[in-house]
């Protein structure tokens, strides 16, 4: 019995950990709308500039903690004024992008300034521990729980009773409203986001002091859990982040208690994805609560596509079906089929995403089904591997659209992050089920692509090959785009109560959608596995449904040619960018952050 | 090493002697390009620290190499391109690098599915992959291009389960591991290893590697009551396991993998690793003159710095292809059949280190019996914690 005590304890010790970063990301929603994606980069940035001022300059701990707040405060003043307040007139995905972008460019120059190597952060509070249960907790848990009642607390009074927190509330219900009534809402923002960052930056500084170790990739774990703990919490809600952060520690500990280690994660999205079917406003917001998210209409902007003439689209189809034939390198050739196997994936997310409006965070998972099935079937049952990639297509269609079922009542945000969760689960199902995966050892020898026996193993086969599946996709997709079905998908984009006014089935139509772009993923997926030769649950990971995201929304979400466009940029910029070494992923950042700023709409423009 | 180093040495002067005798025509005609080596490896993105160390590594051994007259008489160089071990990534390199016939070996890349999904184009094209840090026990059944100097876990954890059941007398052992192929490859060696010599496993927990609370887990460990953990962990998360081990009131003995051997794990556990016991390939104090050769030129090439595993591992890889293509010259055929000839080369790691030809890894690194007292690395003297 004690033993649950301890665990209840020890949940609530981490949650509070969550809980901190959880209230600034929650603030940030609760007037921008925006799930900032870089609050988990400024947190990083708290670390180090804490690192700094206790082991380099050896402040005491009050000063330090300012001077962590001071700092990041100023980052998450530039972040608004240079990186989303030029683009709050575009659409609500720009600065979702752009946050993205943000959170690239800080956590590439943290990198090079301070190197990847992890650092130890010495604590510096006494060290006494208290004897409770059968642990102990020391100064900083209190410190850390102190600080993030506290804040949320503020926040609150500071919403409710204090004039610029007024006007905080105002511009989060209705921005347009606001500024009539002469709410500066720039300075609002402003206000807020300095805030956040603060205190963001803050919770790097004592969660680094906590492990006595900060790093560099702690900020992407810092996002994913905050973000989690916010929704549970009801997104935009100070008070609830707090609490939802707290019940995500308990509901990890006590999976741990049940089930071992390496559930752990498994119990933390699957909370998350039946707060999102039951509460989707969060588990304390109020029934009569209007909902948070515009209609999705709003989310996406219209724009007019870029209409590519005929001719350009034939040249370019006979330059690059002939390229093989020239004399380029394998290199070229290898990267250009990374850039069709990501075209098939940005295809399928185009068309979930762009068509529909269902913005989906863990397309990986498509692909991680579609690679195991195939690699499976050709190992195990020894499918010819053409009919196995094809069965991988159709698993991951099925299964796929299944897993996302229940959230085809969900919008805008939500889904992005229903689907985070589901693409984490099935990676976490993927390292457990060993009896099938092979766990963490993966799967190994996989045959290579064969097509009627015979093997493409070189550079230029593959490349044909890839080319033309990605072509023949593309021109399924412009078909059904094109039919009744094309314009029922984006009625429902559009405006899902008058498509459903219309006598639309939303659900039926969201999961035909998502059969064709999982079969699109799924392919690609199966590709991957026999180009590969070995797979595991790391191969297809949460970096690349975000990457798939960005090259769909750079290209033009729904634009088909768009996809393929944004595929070829973004696979081969980081190609090109390699002569700058460790610089490169940061000059990427910085182009996706010019890319959004000047052309929201995509390259290609939104169909 | 010492004798091809030697006979590297008799050749070299002979060359210069020679091309000194027929003039600087031959030089000119030919000029002295490096040999150039392509790696591929982590230099942003999570495991990026790693590709930082593999670069100090590397540039000891070049700096050694150089100094001792280069390859017959060419410099060495290496190209060193960031996968961030991203699969997508590394095949676009593999490509690369073959297509580009300057180079002549490969190393890396640093985890297994950006390794692996490299291979099959590597052994299409008849250029070795020179794995040294994987230790997936599939890597090298990939073509006979394939070759590790990485230490194979069917080696290590035996050794790891030596000292914790019949050096340290434990008996009951919870083992907690990274779970990735690595972590859980060494966790089913060390398991029957364990069994083997007696112990009973009352526990095993896989976490994920970039997990940063412990404490249900070691909750757990606890209920299951065992007199000893046993860490299959890295240097980062194995302090973080040490430190909540302490705070949740375990105060049983902590044997760890050699993996853990870093100057970073003192520094990140602090106290709460005093008296952690761990098996390693090589420490500071170690007599052997190669090793002592190396942690003097880390620590004066990196002002002072002490090196870690991941530091010897790179060291031991480029003195490794050094010694391959003195042998092999610069044809890429030749060079994987100079792999199965060099003959006791001298590593940190391993010692005089030769490859099994069939396995194509080598066998038999060195062991050393370590445990951390006042804060440092220290030979273990025998007396129980």
């Amino acid at each position: 019995m004690s033993s649950w005590l301890d665990y209840t304890i020890n949940g609530l010790i981490v949650g509070n950990l969550y809980a901190l970063v959880a209230v600034g990301l929650a603030l940030i929603f609760g007037v921008s709308r925006l799930i900032n994606f870089a609050q988990g980069s400024i947190y990083l940035v708290g670390a180090y500039v804490g690192w700094v001022a206790v082991v380099q300059l050896r402040t005491p701990l009050p000063v330090t903690i300012v001077l962590v707040a001071a700092f990041a405060g100023m980052v998450g003043l530039i972040v608004e004024r240079f990186g989303l307040r030029p683009l709050q007139d575009s659409a609500r995905i720009a600065p979702l992008l752009a946050t993205i972008g943000i959170s690239f460019v800080l956590d590439q120059i943290v990198m090079l300034i301070f190197s990847p190597n992890p650092r130890a952060l010495p604590s510096q509070l006494p060290d006494v521990r208290f004897q409770v249960g059968g642990g102990t907790i020391g100064p900083l848990d209190l410190l850390i729980a102190a600080v993030g009642v506290t804040s949320a607390l503020l926040l609150f009074l500071f919403l409710r009773y204090n004039k610029l927190g007024w006007a905080v509330r105002a511009t989060a219900q209705d921005r347009d409203a606001a500024m009539q009534m002469g709410v500066d809402v720039n300075r609002v923002n402003q206000a807020v986001f300095g805030i956040a960052a603060a205190l963001g930056g803050v919770s790097g500084l004592l969660v680094g002091m906590y492990y006595n170790q900060i790093d560099t990739a702690m900020s992407l774990q810092a996002t994913l859990k905050g973000v989690v703990a916010e929704v549970i919490g009801g997104a935009g809600n100070v008070p609830g982040a707090v609490a939802g952060g707290l019940l995500l520690g308990l509901v990890e500990s006590y999976g741990v208690a049940l089930f071992g280690t390496s559930y752990r994660n498994l119990f933390a999205f699957l909370l998350l994805i039946s707060v999102l079917v039951l509460r989707p406003n969060g588990l304390f917001a109020s029934a009569r609560q209007a909902p948070p998210e515009p209609l999705t209409g709003t989310f996406i902007a219209p724009s007019r596509p870029v209409r590519l003439p005929l001719w350009a689209l034939l040249t370019a189809l006979g330059i690059f079906t002939l390229l093989p034939l020239f004399p380029v390198s394998a290199y070229v050739l290898q990267t250009l089929i990374n850039a069709w196997l990501f075209g098939m994936l940005a295809l399928s997310l185009t068309l979930v995403a762009g068509t529909v409006g269902q913005v989906s965070l863990g397309h990986a998972a498509l692909l991680a089904i579609g690679a195991y099935t195939s690699a499976l079937l050709s190992l195990s049952l020894s499918f010819p591997v053409g009919i196995a990639i094809i069965c991988g297509g159709l698993m991951s269609a099925a299964l796929g659209t299944l897993l996302i079922s229940p959230s085809f009542r969900l919008r805008g945000h939500y889904v992005s992050i229903a689907t985070l969760a589901i693409g984490e689960i099935v990676s976490l199902v993927i390292l457990n089920w060993e009896s099938v995966t092979h766990g963490p050892i993966g799967i190994s020898g996989i045959p290579p692509l064969s097509l009627f026996g015979y093997e493409l193993v070189g550079a230029a086969s593959v490349y044909w090959f890839t080319f033309a599946i990605v072509v023949l996709l593309a021109l399924l997709q412009v078909r059904l785009l094109g039919s009744h079905i094309g314009r029922s998908l984006r009625a429902i984009r559009d405006d899902d109560v008058a498509a459903r006014a219309y006598g639309l089935s939303l659900n039926r139509y969201k999961a035909l959608a998502f059969i064709f772009g999982g079969f699109a993923a799924g392919i690609s997926g199966g590709i991957a596995a026999h180009l590969y030769s070995y797979i595991n649950h790391e191969t297809f990971n949460t970096q690349q449904s975000i990457l798939a995201l960005t090259i769909v929304i750079l290209g033009g979400l729904g634009n088909v040619a768009g996809a393929i466009v944004g595929s070829v940029a973004l696979v081969g910029l980081p190609e090109i960018f390699r002569i700058a070494a460790e610089y490169r992923i940061l000059i990427y950042g910085i182009v996706l952050l010019l890319l959004v700023r000047f052309r929201p709409q995509g390259l290609l423009g939104t169909i | 090493m010492r004798n091809i180093d030697r006979r590297s040495l008799v050749k070299g002067s002979l060359a210069a002697i020679l091309a000194g005798a027929t003039g600087s025509r031959a030089a000119l005609a030919q000029p002295a390009e490096p040999i150039l080596l392509g790696v591929s490896g982590p230099l942003t993105g999570p495991n990026a620290q790693y590709g930082a160390q593999w670069k100090q590594g590397f540039d000891l051994a070049l700096d050694e190499i150089h100094a001792a007259g280069g390859i017959n008489g060419r410099k060495l160089a290496y190209n060193f391109e960031d996968s961030q071990s991203d699969p997508r990534q590394s095949v676009a390199i593999a490509q690369k690098f073959v297509s580009d016939p300057r180079i002549v070996l490969e190393l890396g890349d640093f985890s297994s599915p950006a390794s692996m999904a490299a291979s099959p184009i590597y052994q299409r094209a008849g250029l070795v992959q020179f794995g040294f840090t994987n230790s997936h026990p599939d890597f090298t059944k990939g073509g006979d291009f394939m070759w590790s100097t990485s230490v194979s876990q069917a080696d290590e954890q035996p050794l790891l389960a030596l000292y914790a059941v019949r050096h340290l007398g434990l008996k009951k052992l919870a083992v907690l591991n990274q779970n990735t192929d690595w972590g859980r490859t060494s966790r089913d060696y060390f398991v029957n290893a364990a069994k083997g010599y007696g112990a009973e496993v009352v526990v095993t927990e896989g976490y994920i590697a970039d997990d940063r609370d412990f404490r249900s887990t070691l909750v757990r460990v606890r209920d299951a009551n065992p007199d000893g953990l046993i860490l299959i962990s890295y240097y980062s998360d194995g302090a973080l396991i040490a430190r909540q081990a302490r705070q949740v009131g375990l105060k049983q003995v902590i044997c760890a993998a050699s993996s853990v051997y870093s100057p970073k794990f003192l520094e990140l556990g602090g106290e709460a690793v005093e008296d952690v016991h761990l098996g390693t390939r090589y420490f500071p104090e170690d007599p052997r003159p190669e090793v002592q050769k190396f942690v003097g030129g880390f620590k004066t090439k990196y002002g002072g710095q002490q090196p870690d595993s991941f530091n010897a591992y790179s060291y031991d890889a480029m003195n490794m292809a050094a010694a391959v293509l003195r042998i092999g010259g610069t044809d890429r055929r030749a060079i994987r059949d100079a792999f199965a000839k060099i003959h006791d080369v001298s590593t940190v790691i391993f010692g005089p280190a030769t490859f099994d030809v069939e396995s194509r890894r080598i066998k038999g690194a060195m062991n050393a019996e370590l445990v951390v007292r006042k804060g440092q690395f220290a030979l273990w003297d025998g007396k129980p914690t």
